[in-house]
């Protein structure tokens, strides 16, 4: 640790100290070596995965942040790995480290690791938020996250978000132009013609096509972590078919906001029309404005 | 093998190589997925972020530390986390069993000593969040100004006045009779 600042402080001498002191559970480093292999072994990476279009290797300047000071500035984003492809929840067996405490809390493994399996399965998952509700969020009764969005459902209807903003680095591009500043394969709906405008948004994470009347497709990358966020209440969703991919129509009007990843701080954009959503591989995408679900999915079918 | 050549060899597929990686930071992940708030579920985040820094792994930048890129990912899966559970990130540190070791010659010091780490302790636990994380970082897993700036993905000028504001906060808490 060479770029170590010298403490003169007794105070940071007694944090340091203490920090040796703290007691951290882990598993033996061989045993997480072995786990991550066999996860790695099952699931090709993006290099040999034609599936997976390695999305960052495009984009080294933009994915990589500076080693140097100031990582979260100058609108490079940094690694974003903790959004990256999907991975398929391979769950080795994994021995237990000794002596590892057990104090109640594995519901709350268990959860997690359930998440997994019903992501991959592509069917939406249900966090059920019980006690411990944190301010704000009271009335969301629980939260369904699907194609890279979370769906904060809600026993009554939220109120409408009466401003707009636009997406976090949101600009204005040419159709010939989309291509380049995504960070993954961008598709056109042959269902919908040219589309009239074209926007990227959060260093080529999102890419939003609009036609007249209000009907726009975003495409974005990440299956698994969430990045817009919608409010909806019951009757809130059918569950369709996009092809062979599970899809969500969602009916009416509701409040749509994108999630900042960074400091996770939520950004609301507009009140949204109706919207289906759905995820191929590993591109999340929604399609908004459109008036009949049918239509909708039809459109949706014709993504190449 | 040195991170460098580990990498490389991981970059041609090679999943030795990046097992030896994983081996080599995997205390350092837990320890930091686990103070950041991951709590008992720092195995379940280590393992998640070292699946995506390998497949992330041809966009590190070569000429940097490999170190502070594999904790901002473990960063940014416990804050993923976090989020999910919809509260506020548990720091459930406890002293380990060695803090409790009595100097045989000096009892009564020994308890004063104990008693004021953990009062400390109880003290960073409390701190806001962001203090914390700075605290966390910058003490408990002794990370450089820079390294901090890095993993939390904040401006360095935010790492320090945030480092600043806990100290003084800690130090309204306890007292600096060290200082």
């Amino acid at each position: 640790m060479s770029s170590r600042e010298p403490f003169e402080d007794g105070l940071e001498a007694e944090l340091l100290a203490l920090g040796e002191l703290i007691d951290v559970p882990a598993p033996p480093p061989t045993d997480v070596a072995a786990a991550v292999r066999a996860r790695l072994e099952s699931t090709p990476g993006p290099s040999s995965d034609p599936a997976t279009p390695a999305p960052d290797v495009d984009h080294v300047p933009d994915d990589t942040p500076a080693s140097g000071d100031m990582p979260g500035s100058g609108g490079t984003p940094g690694p974003d790995p903790a959004h990256g492809p999907y991975s398929t929840p391979v769950r080795p067996a994994r021995s237990r480290p000794p002596g590892r405490r057990d104090d109640g809390r594995r519901p709350a493994r268990r959860s997690r690791r359930r998440r997994w399996t019903i992501v991959a399965a592509v069917v939406a998952v249900v966090i059920a938020i019980t006690a411990a509700t944190p301010q704000g969020r009271a009335a969301v009764a629980r939260i369904l996250r699907f194609a890279g969005i979370e769906l904060q459902v809600s026993e009554t209807t939220p109120p409408p978000v009466t401003t707009t903003a636009s997406l976090p680095g949101e600009r204005t591009v040419s159709l010939p132009e989309v291509q380049s500043l995504a960070r993954f394969e961008v598709k056109m709906p042959s269902g919908l013609g040219r589309p009239s405008n074209a926007s990227v948004a959060d260093n080529g994470r999102v890419v939003s096509l609009f036609w007249p009347g209000g009907v726009r497709l975003d495409q974005f990358d990440g299956a698994i972590d969430p990045i817009f966020f919608k409010k909806l209440a019951p009757p809130f969703l059918d569950f369709v078919k996009v092809g062979p991919y599970q899809a969500f129509w969602l009916g009416g009007e509701h409040p749509l906001g994108y999630i900042k990843r960074e400091d996770g701080t939520e950004v609301p954009l507009r009140q949204a029309a109706a919207t289906l959503i759905w995820h191929q591989d590993t591109i999340n995408y929604r399609l908004e404005g459109v008036r009949t679900k049918e239509e909708a999915i039809r459109i949706a079918t014709s993504l190449q | 093998m040195d991170d460098d050549e580990a990498i490389a060899r991981s970059l041609d597929g090679d999943l030795a190589a990046y097992e030896a990686l994983v081996a080599r930071y995997s205390a350092l992940a837990h320890r930091t997925a686990y103070m950041l708030g991951a709590g008992d579920e720092a195995e379940d985040v280590v393992q998640e972020a070292f699946v995506k820094a390998f497949r992330h792994l041809a966009s590190f930048r070569r000429d940097a530390p490999f170190r502070p890129w594999l904790l901002r990912i473990v960063a940014n899966e416990t804050h993923n986390l976090t989020r999910s559970r919809g509260r506020r990130a548990e720091l459930a540190l406890r002293l380990g069993a060695t803090a409790d070791v009595a100097a045989p010659d000096d009892p009564e010091g020994t308890a004063v000593a104990t008693d004021r780490r953990t009062r400390l302790l109880a003290a960073v636990r409390a701190l806001p969040e962001r203090e914390r994380q700075a605290v966390v970082c910058r003490y408990f897993l002794q990370l450089s100004e820079a390294e901090t700036a890095q993993v939390l993905d904040w401006p360095v000028g935010t790492v320090k006045s945030s480092t600043h504001r806990g100290l003084a906060r800690l130090r309204e808490e306890v007292g600096n009779e060290f200082a």
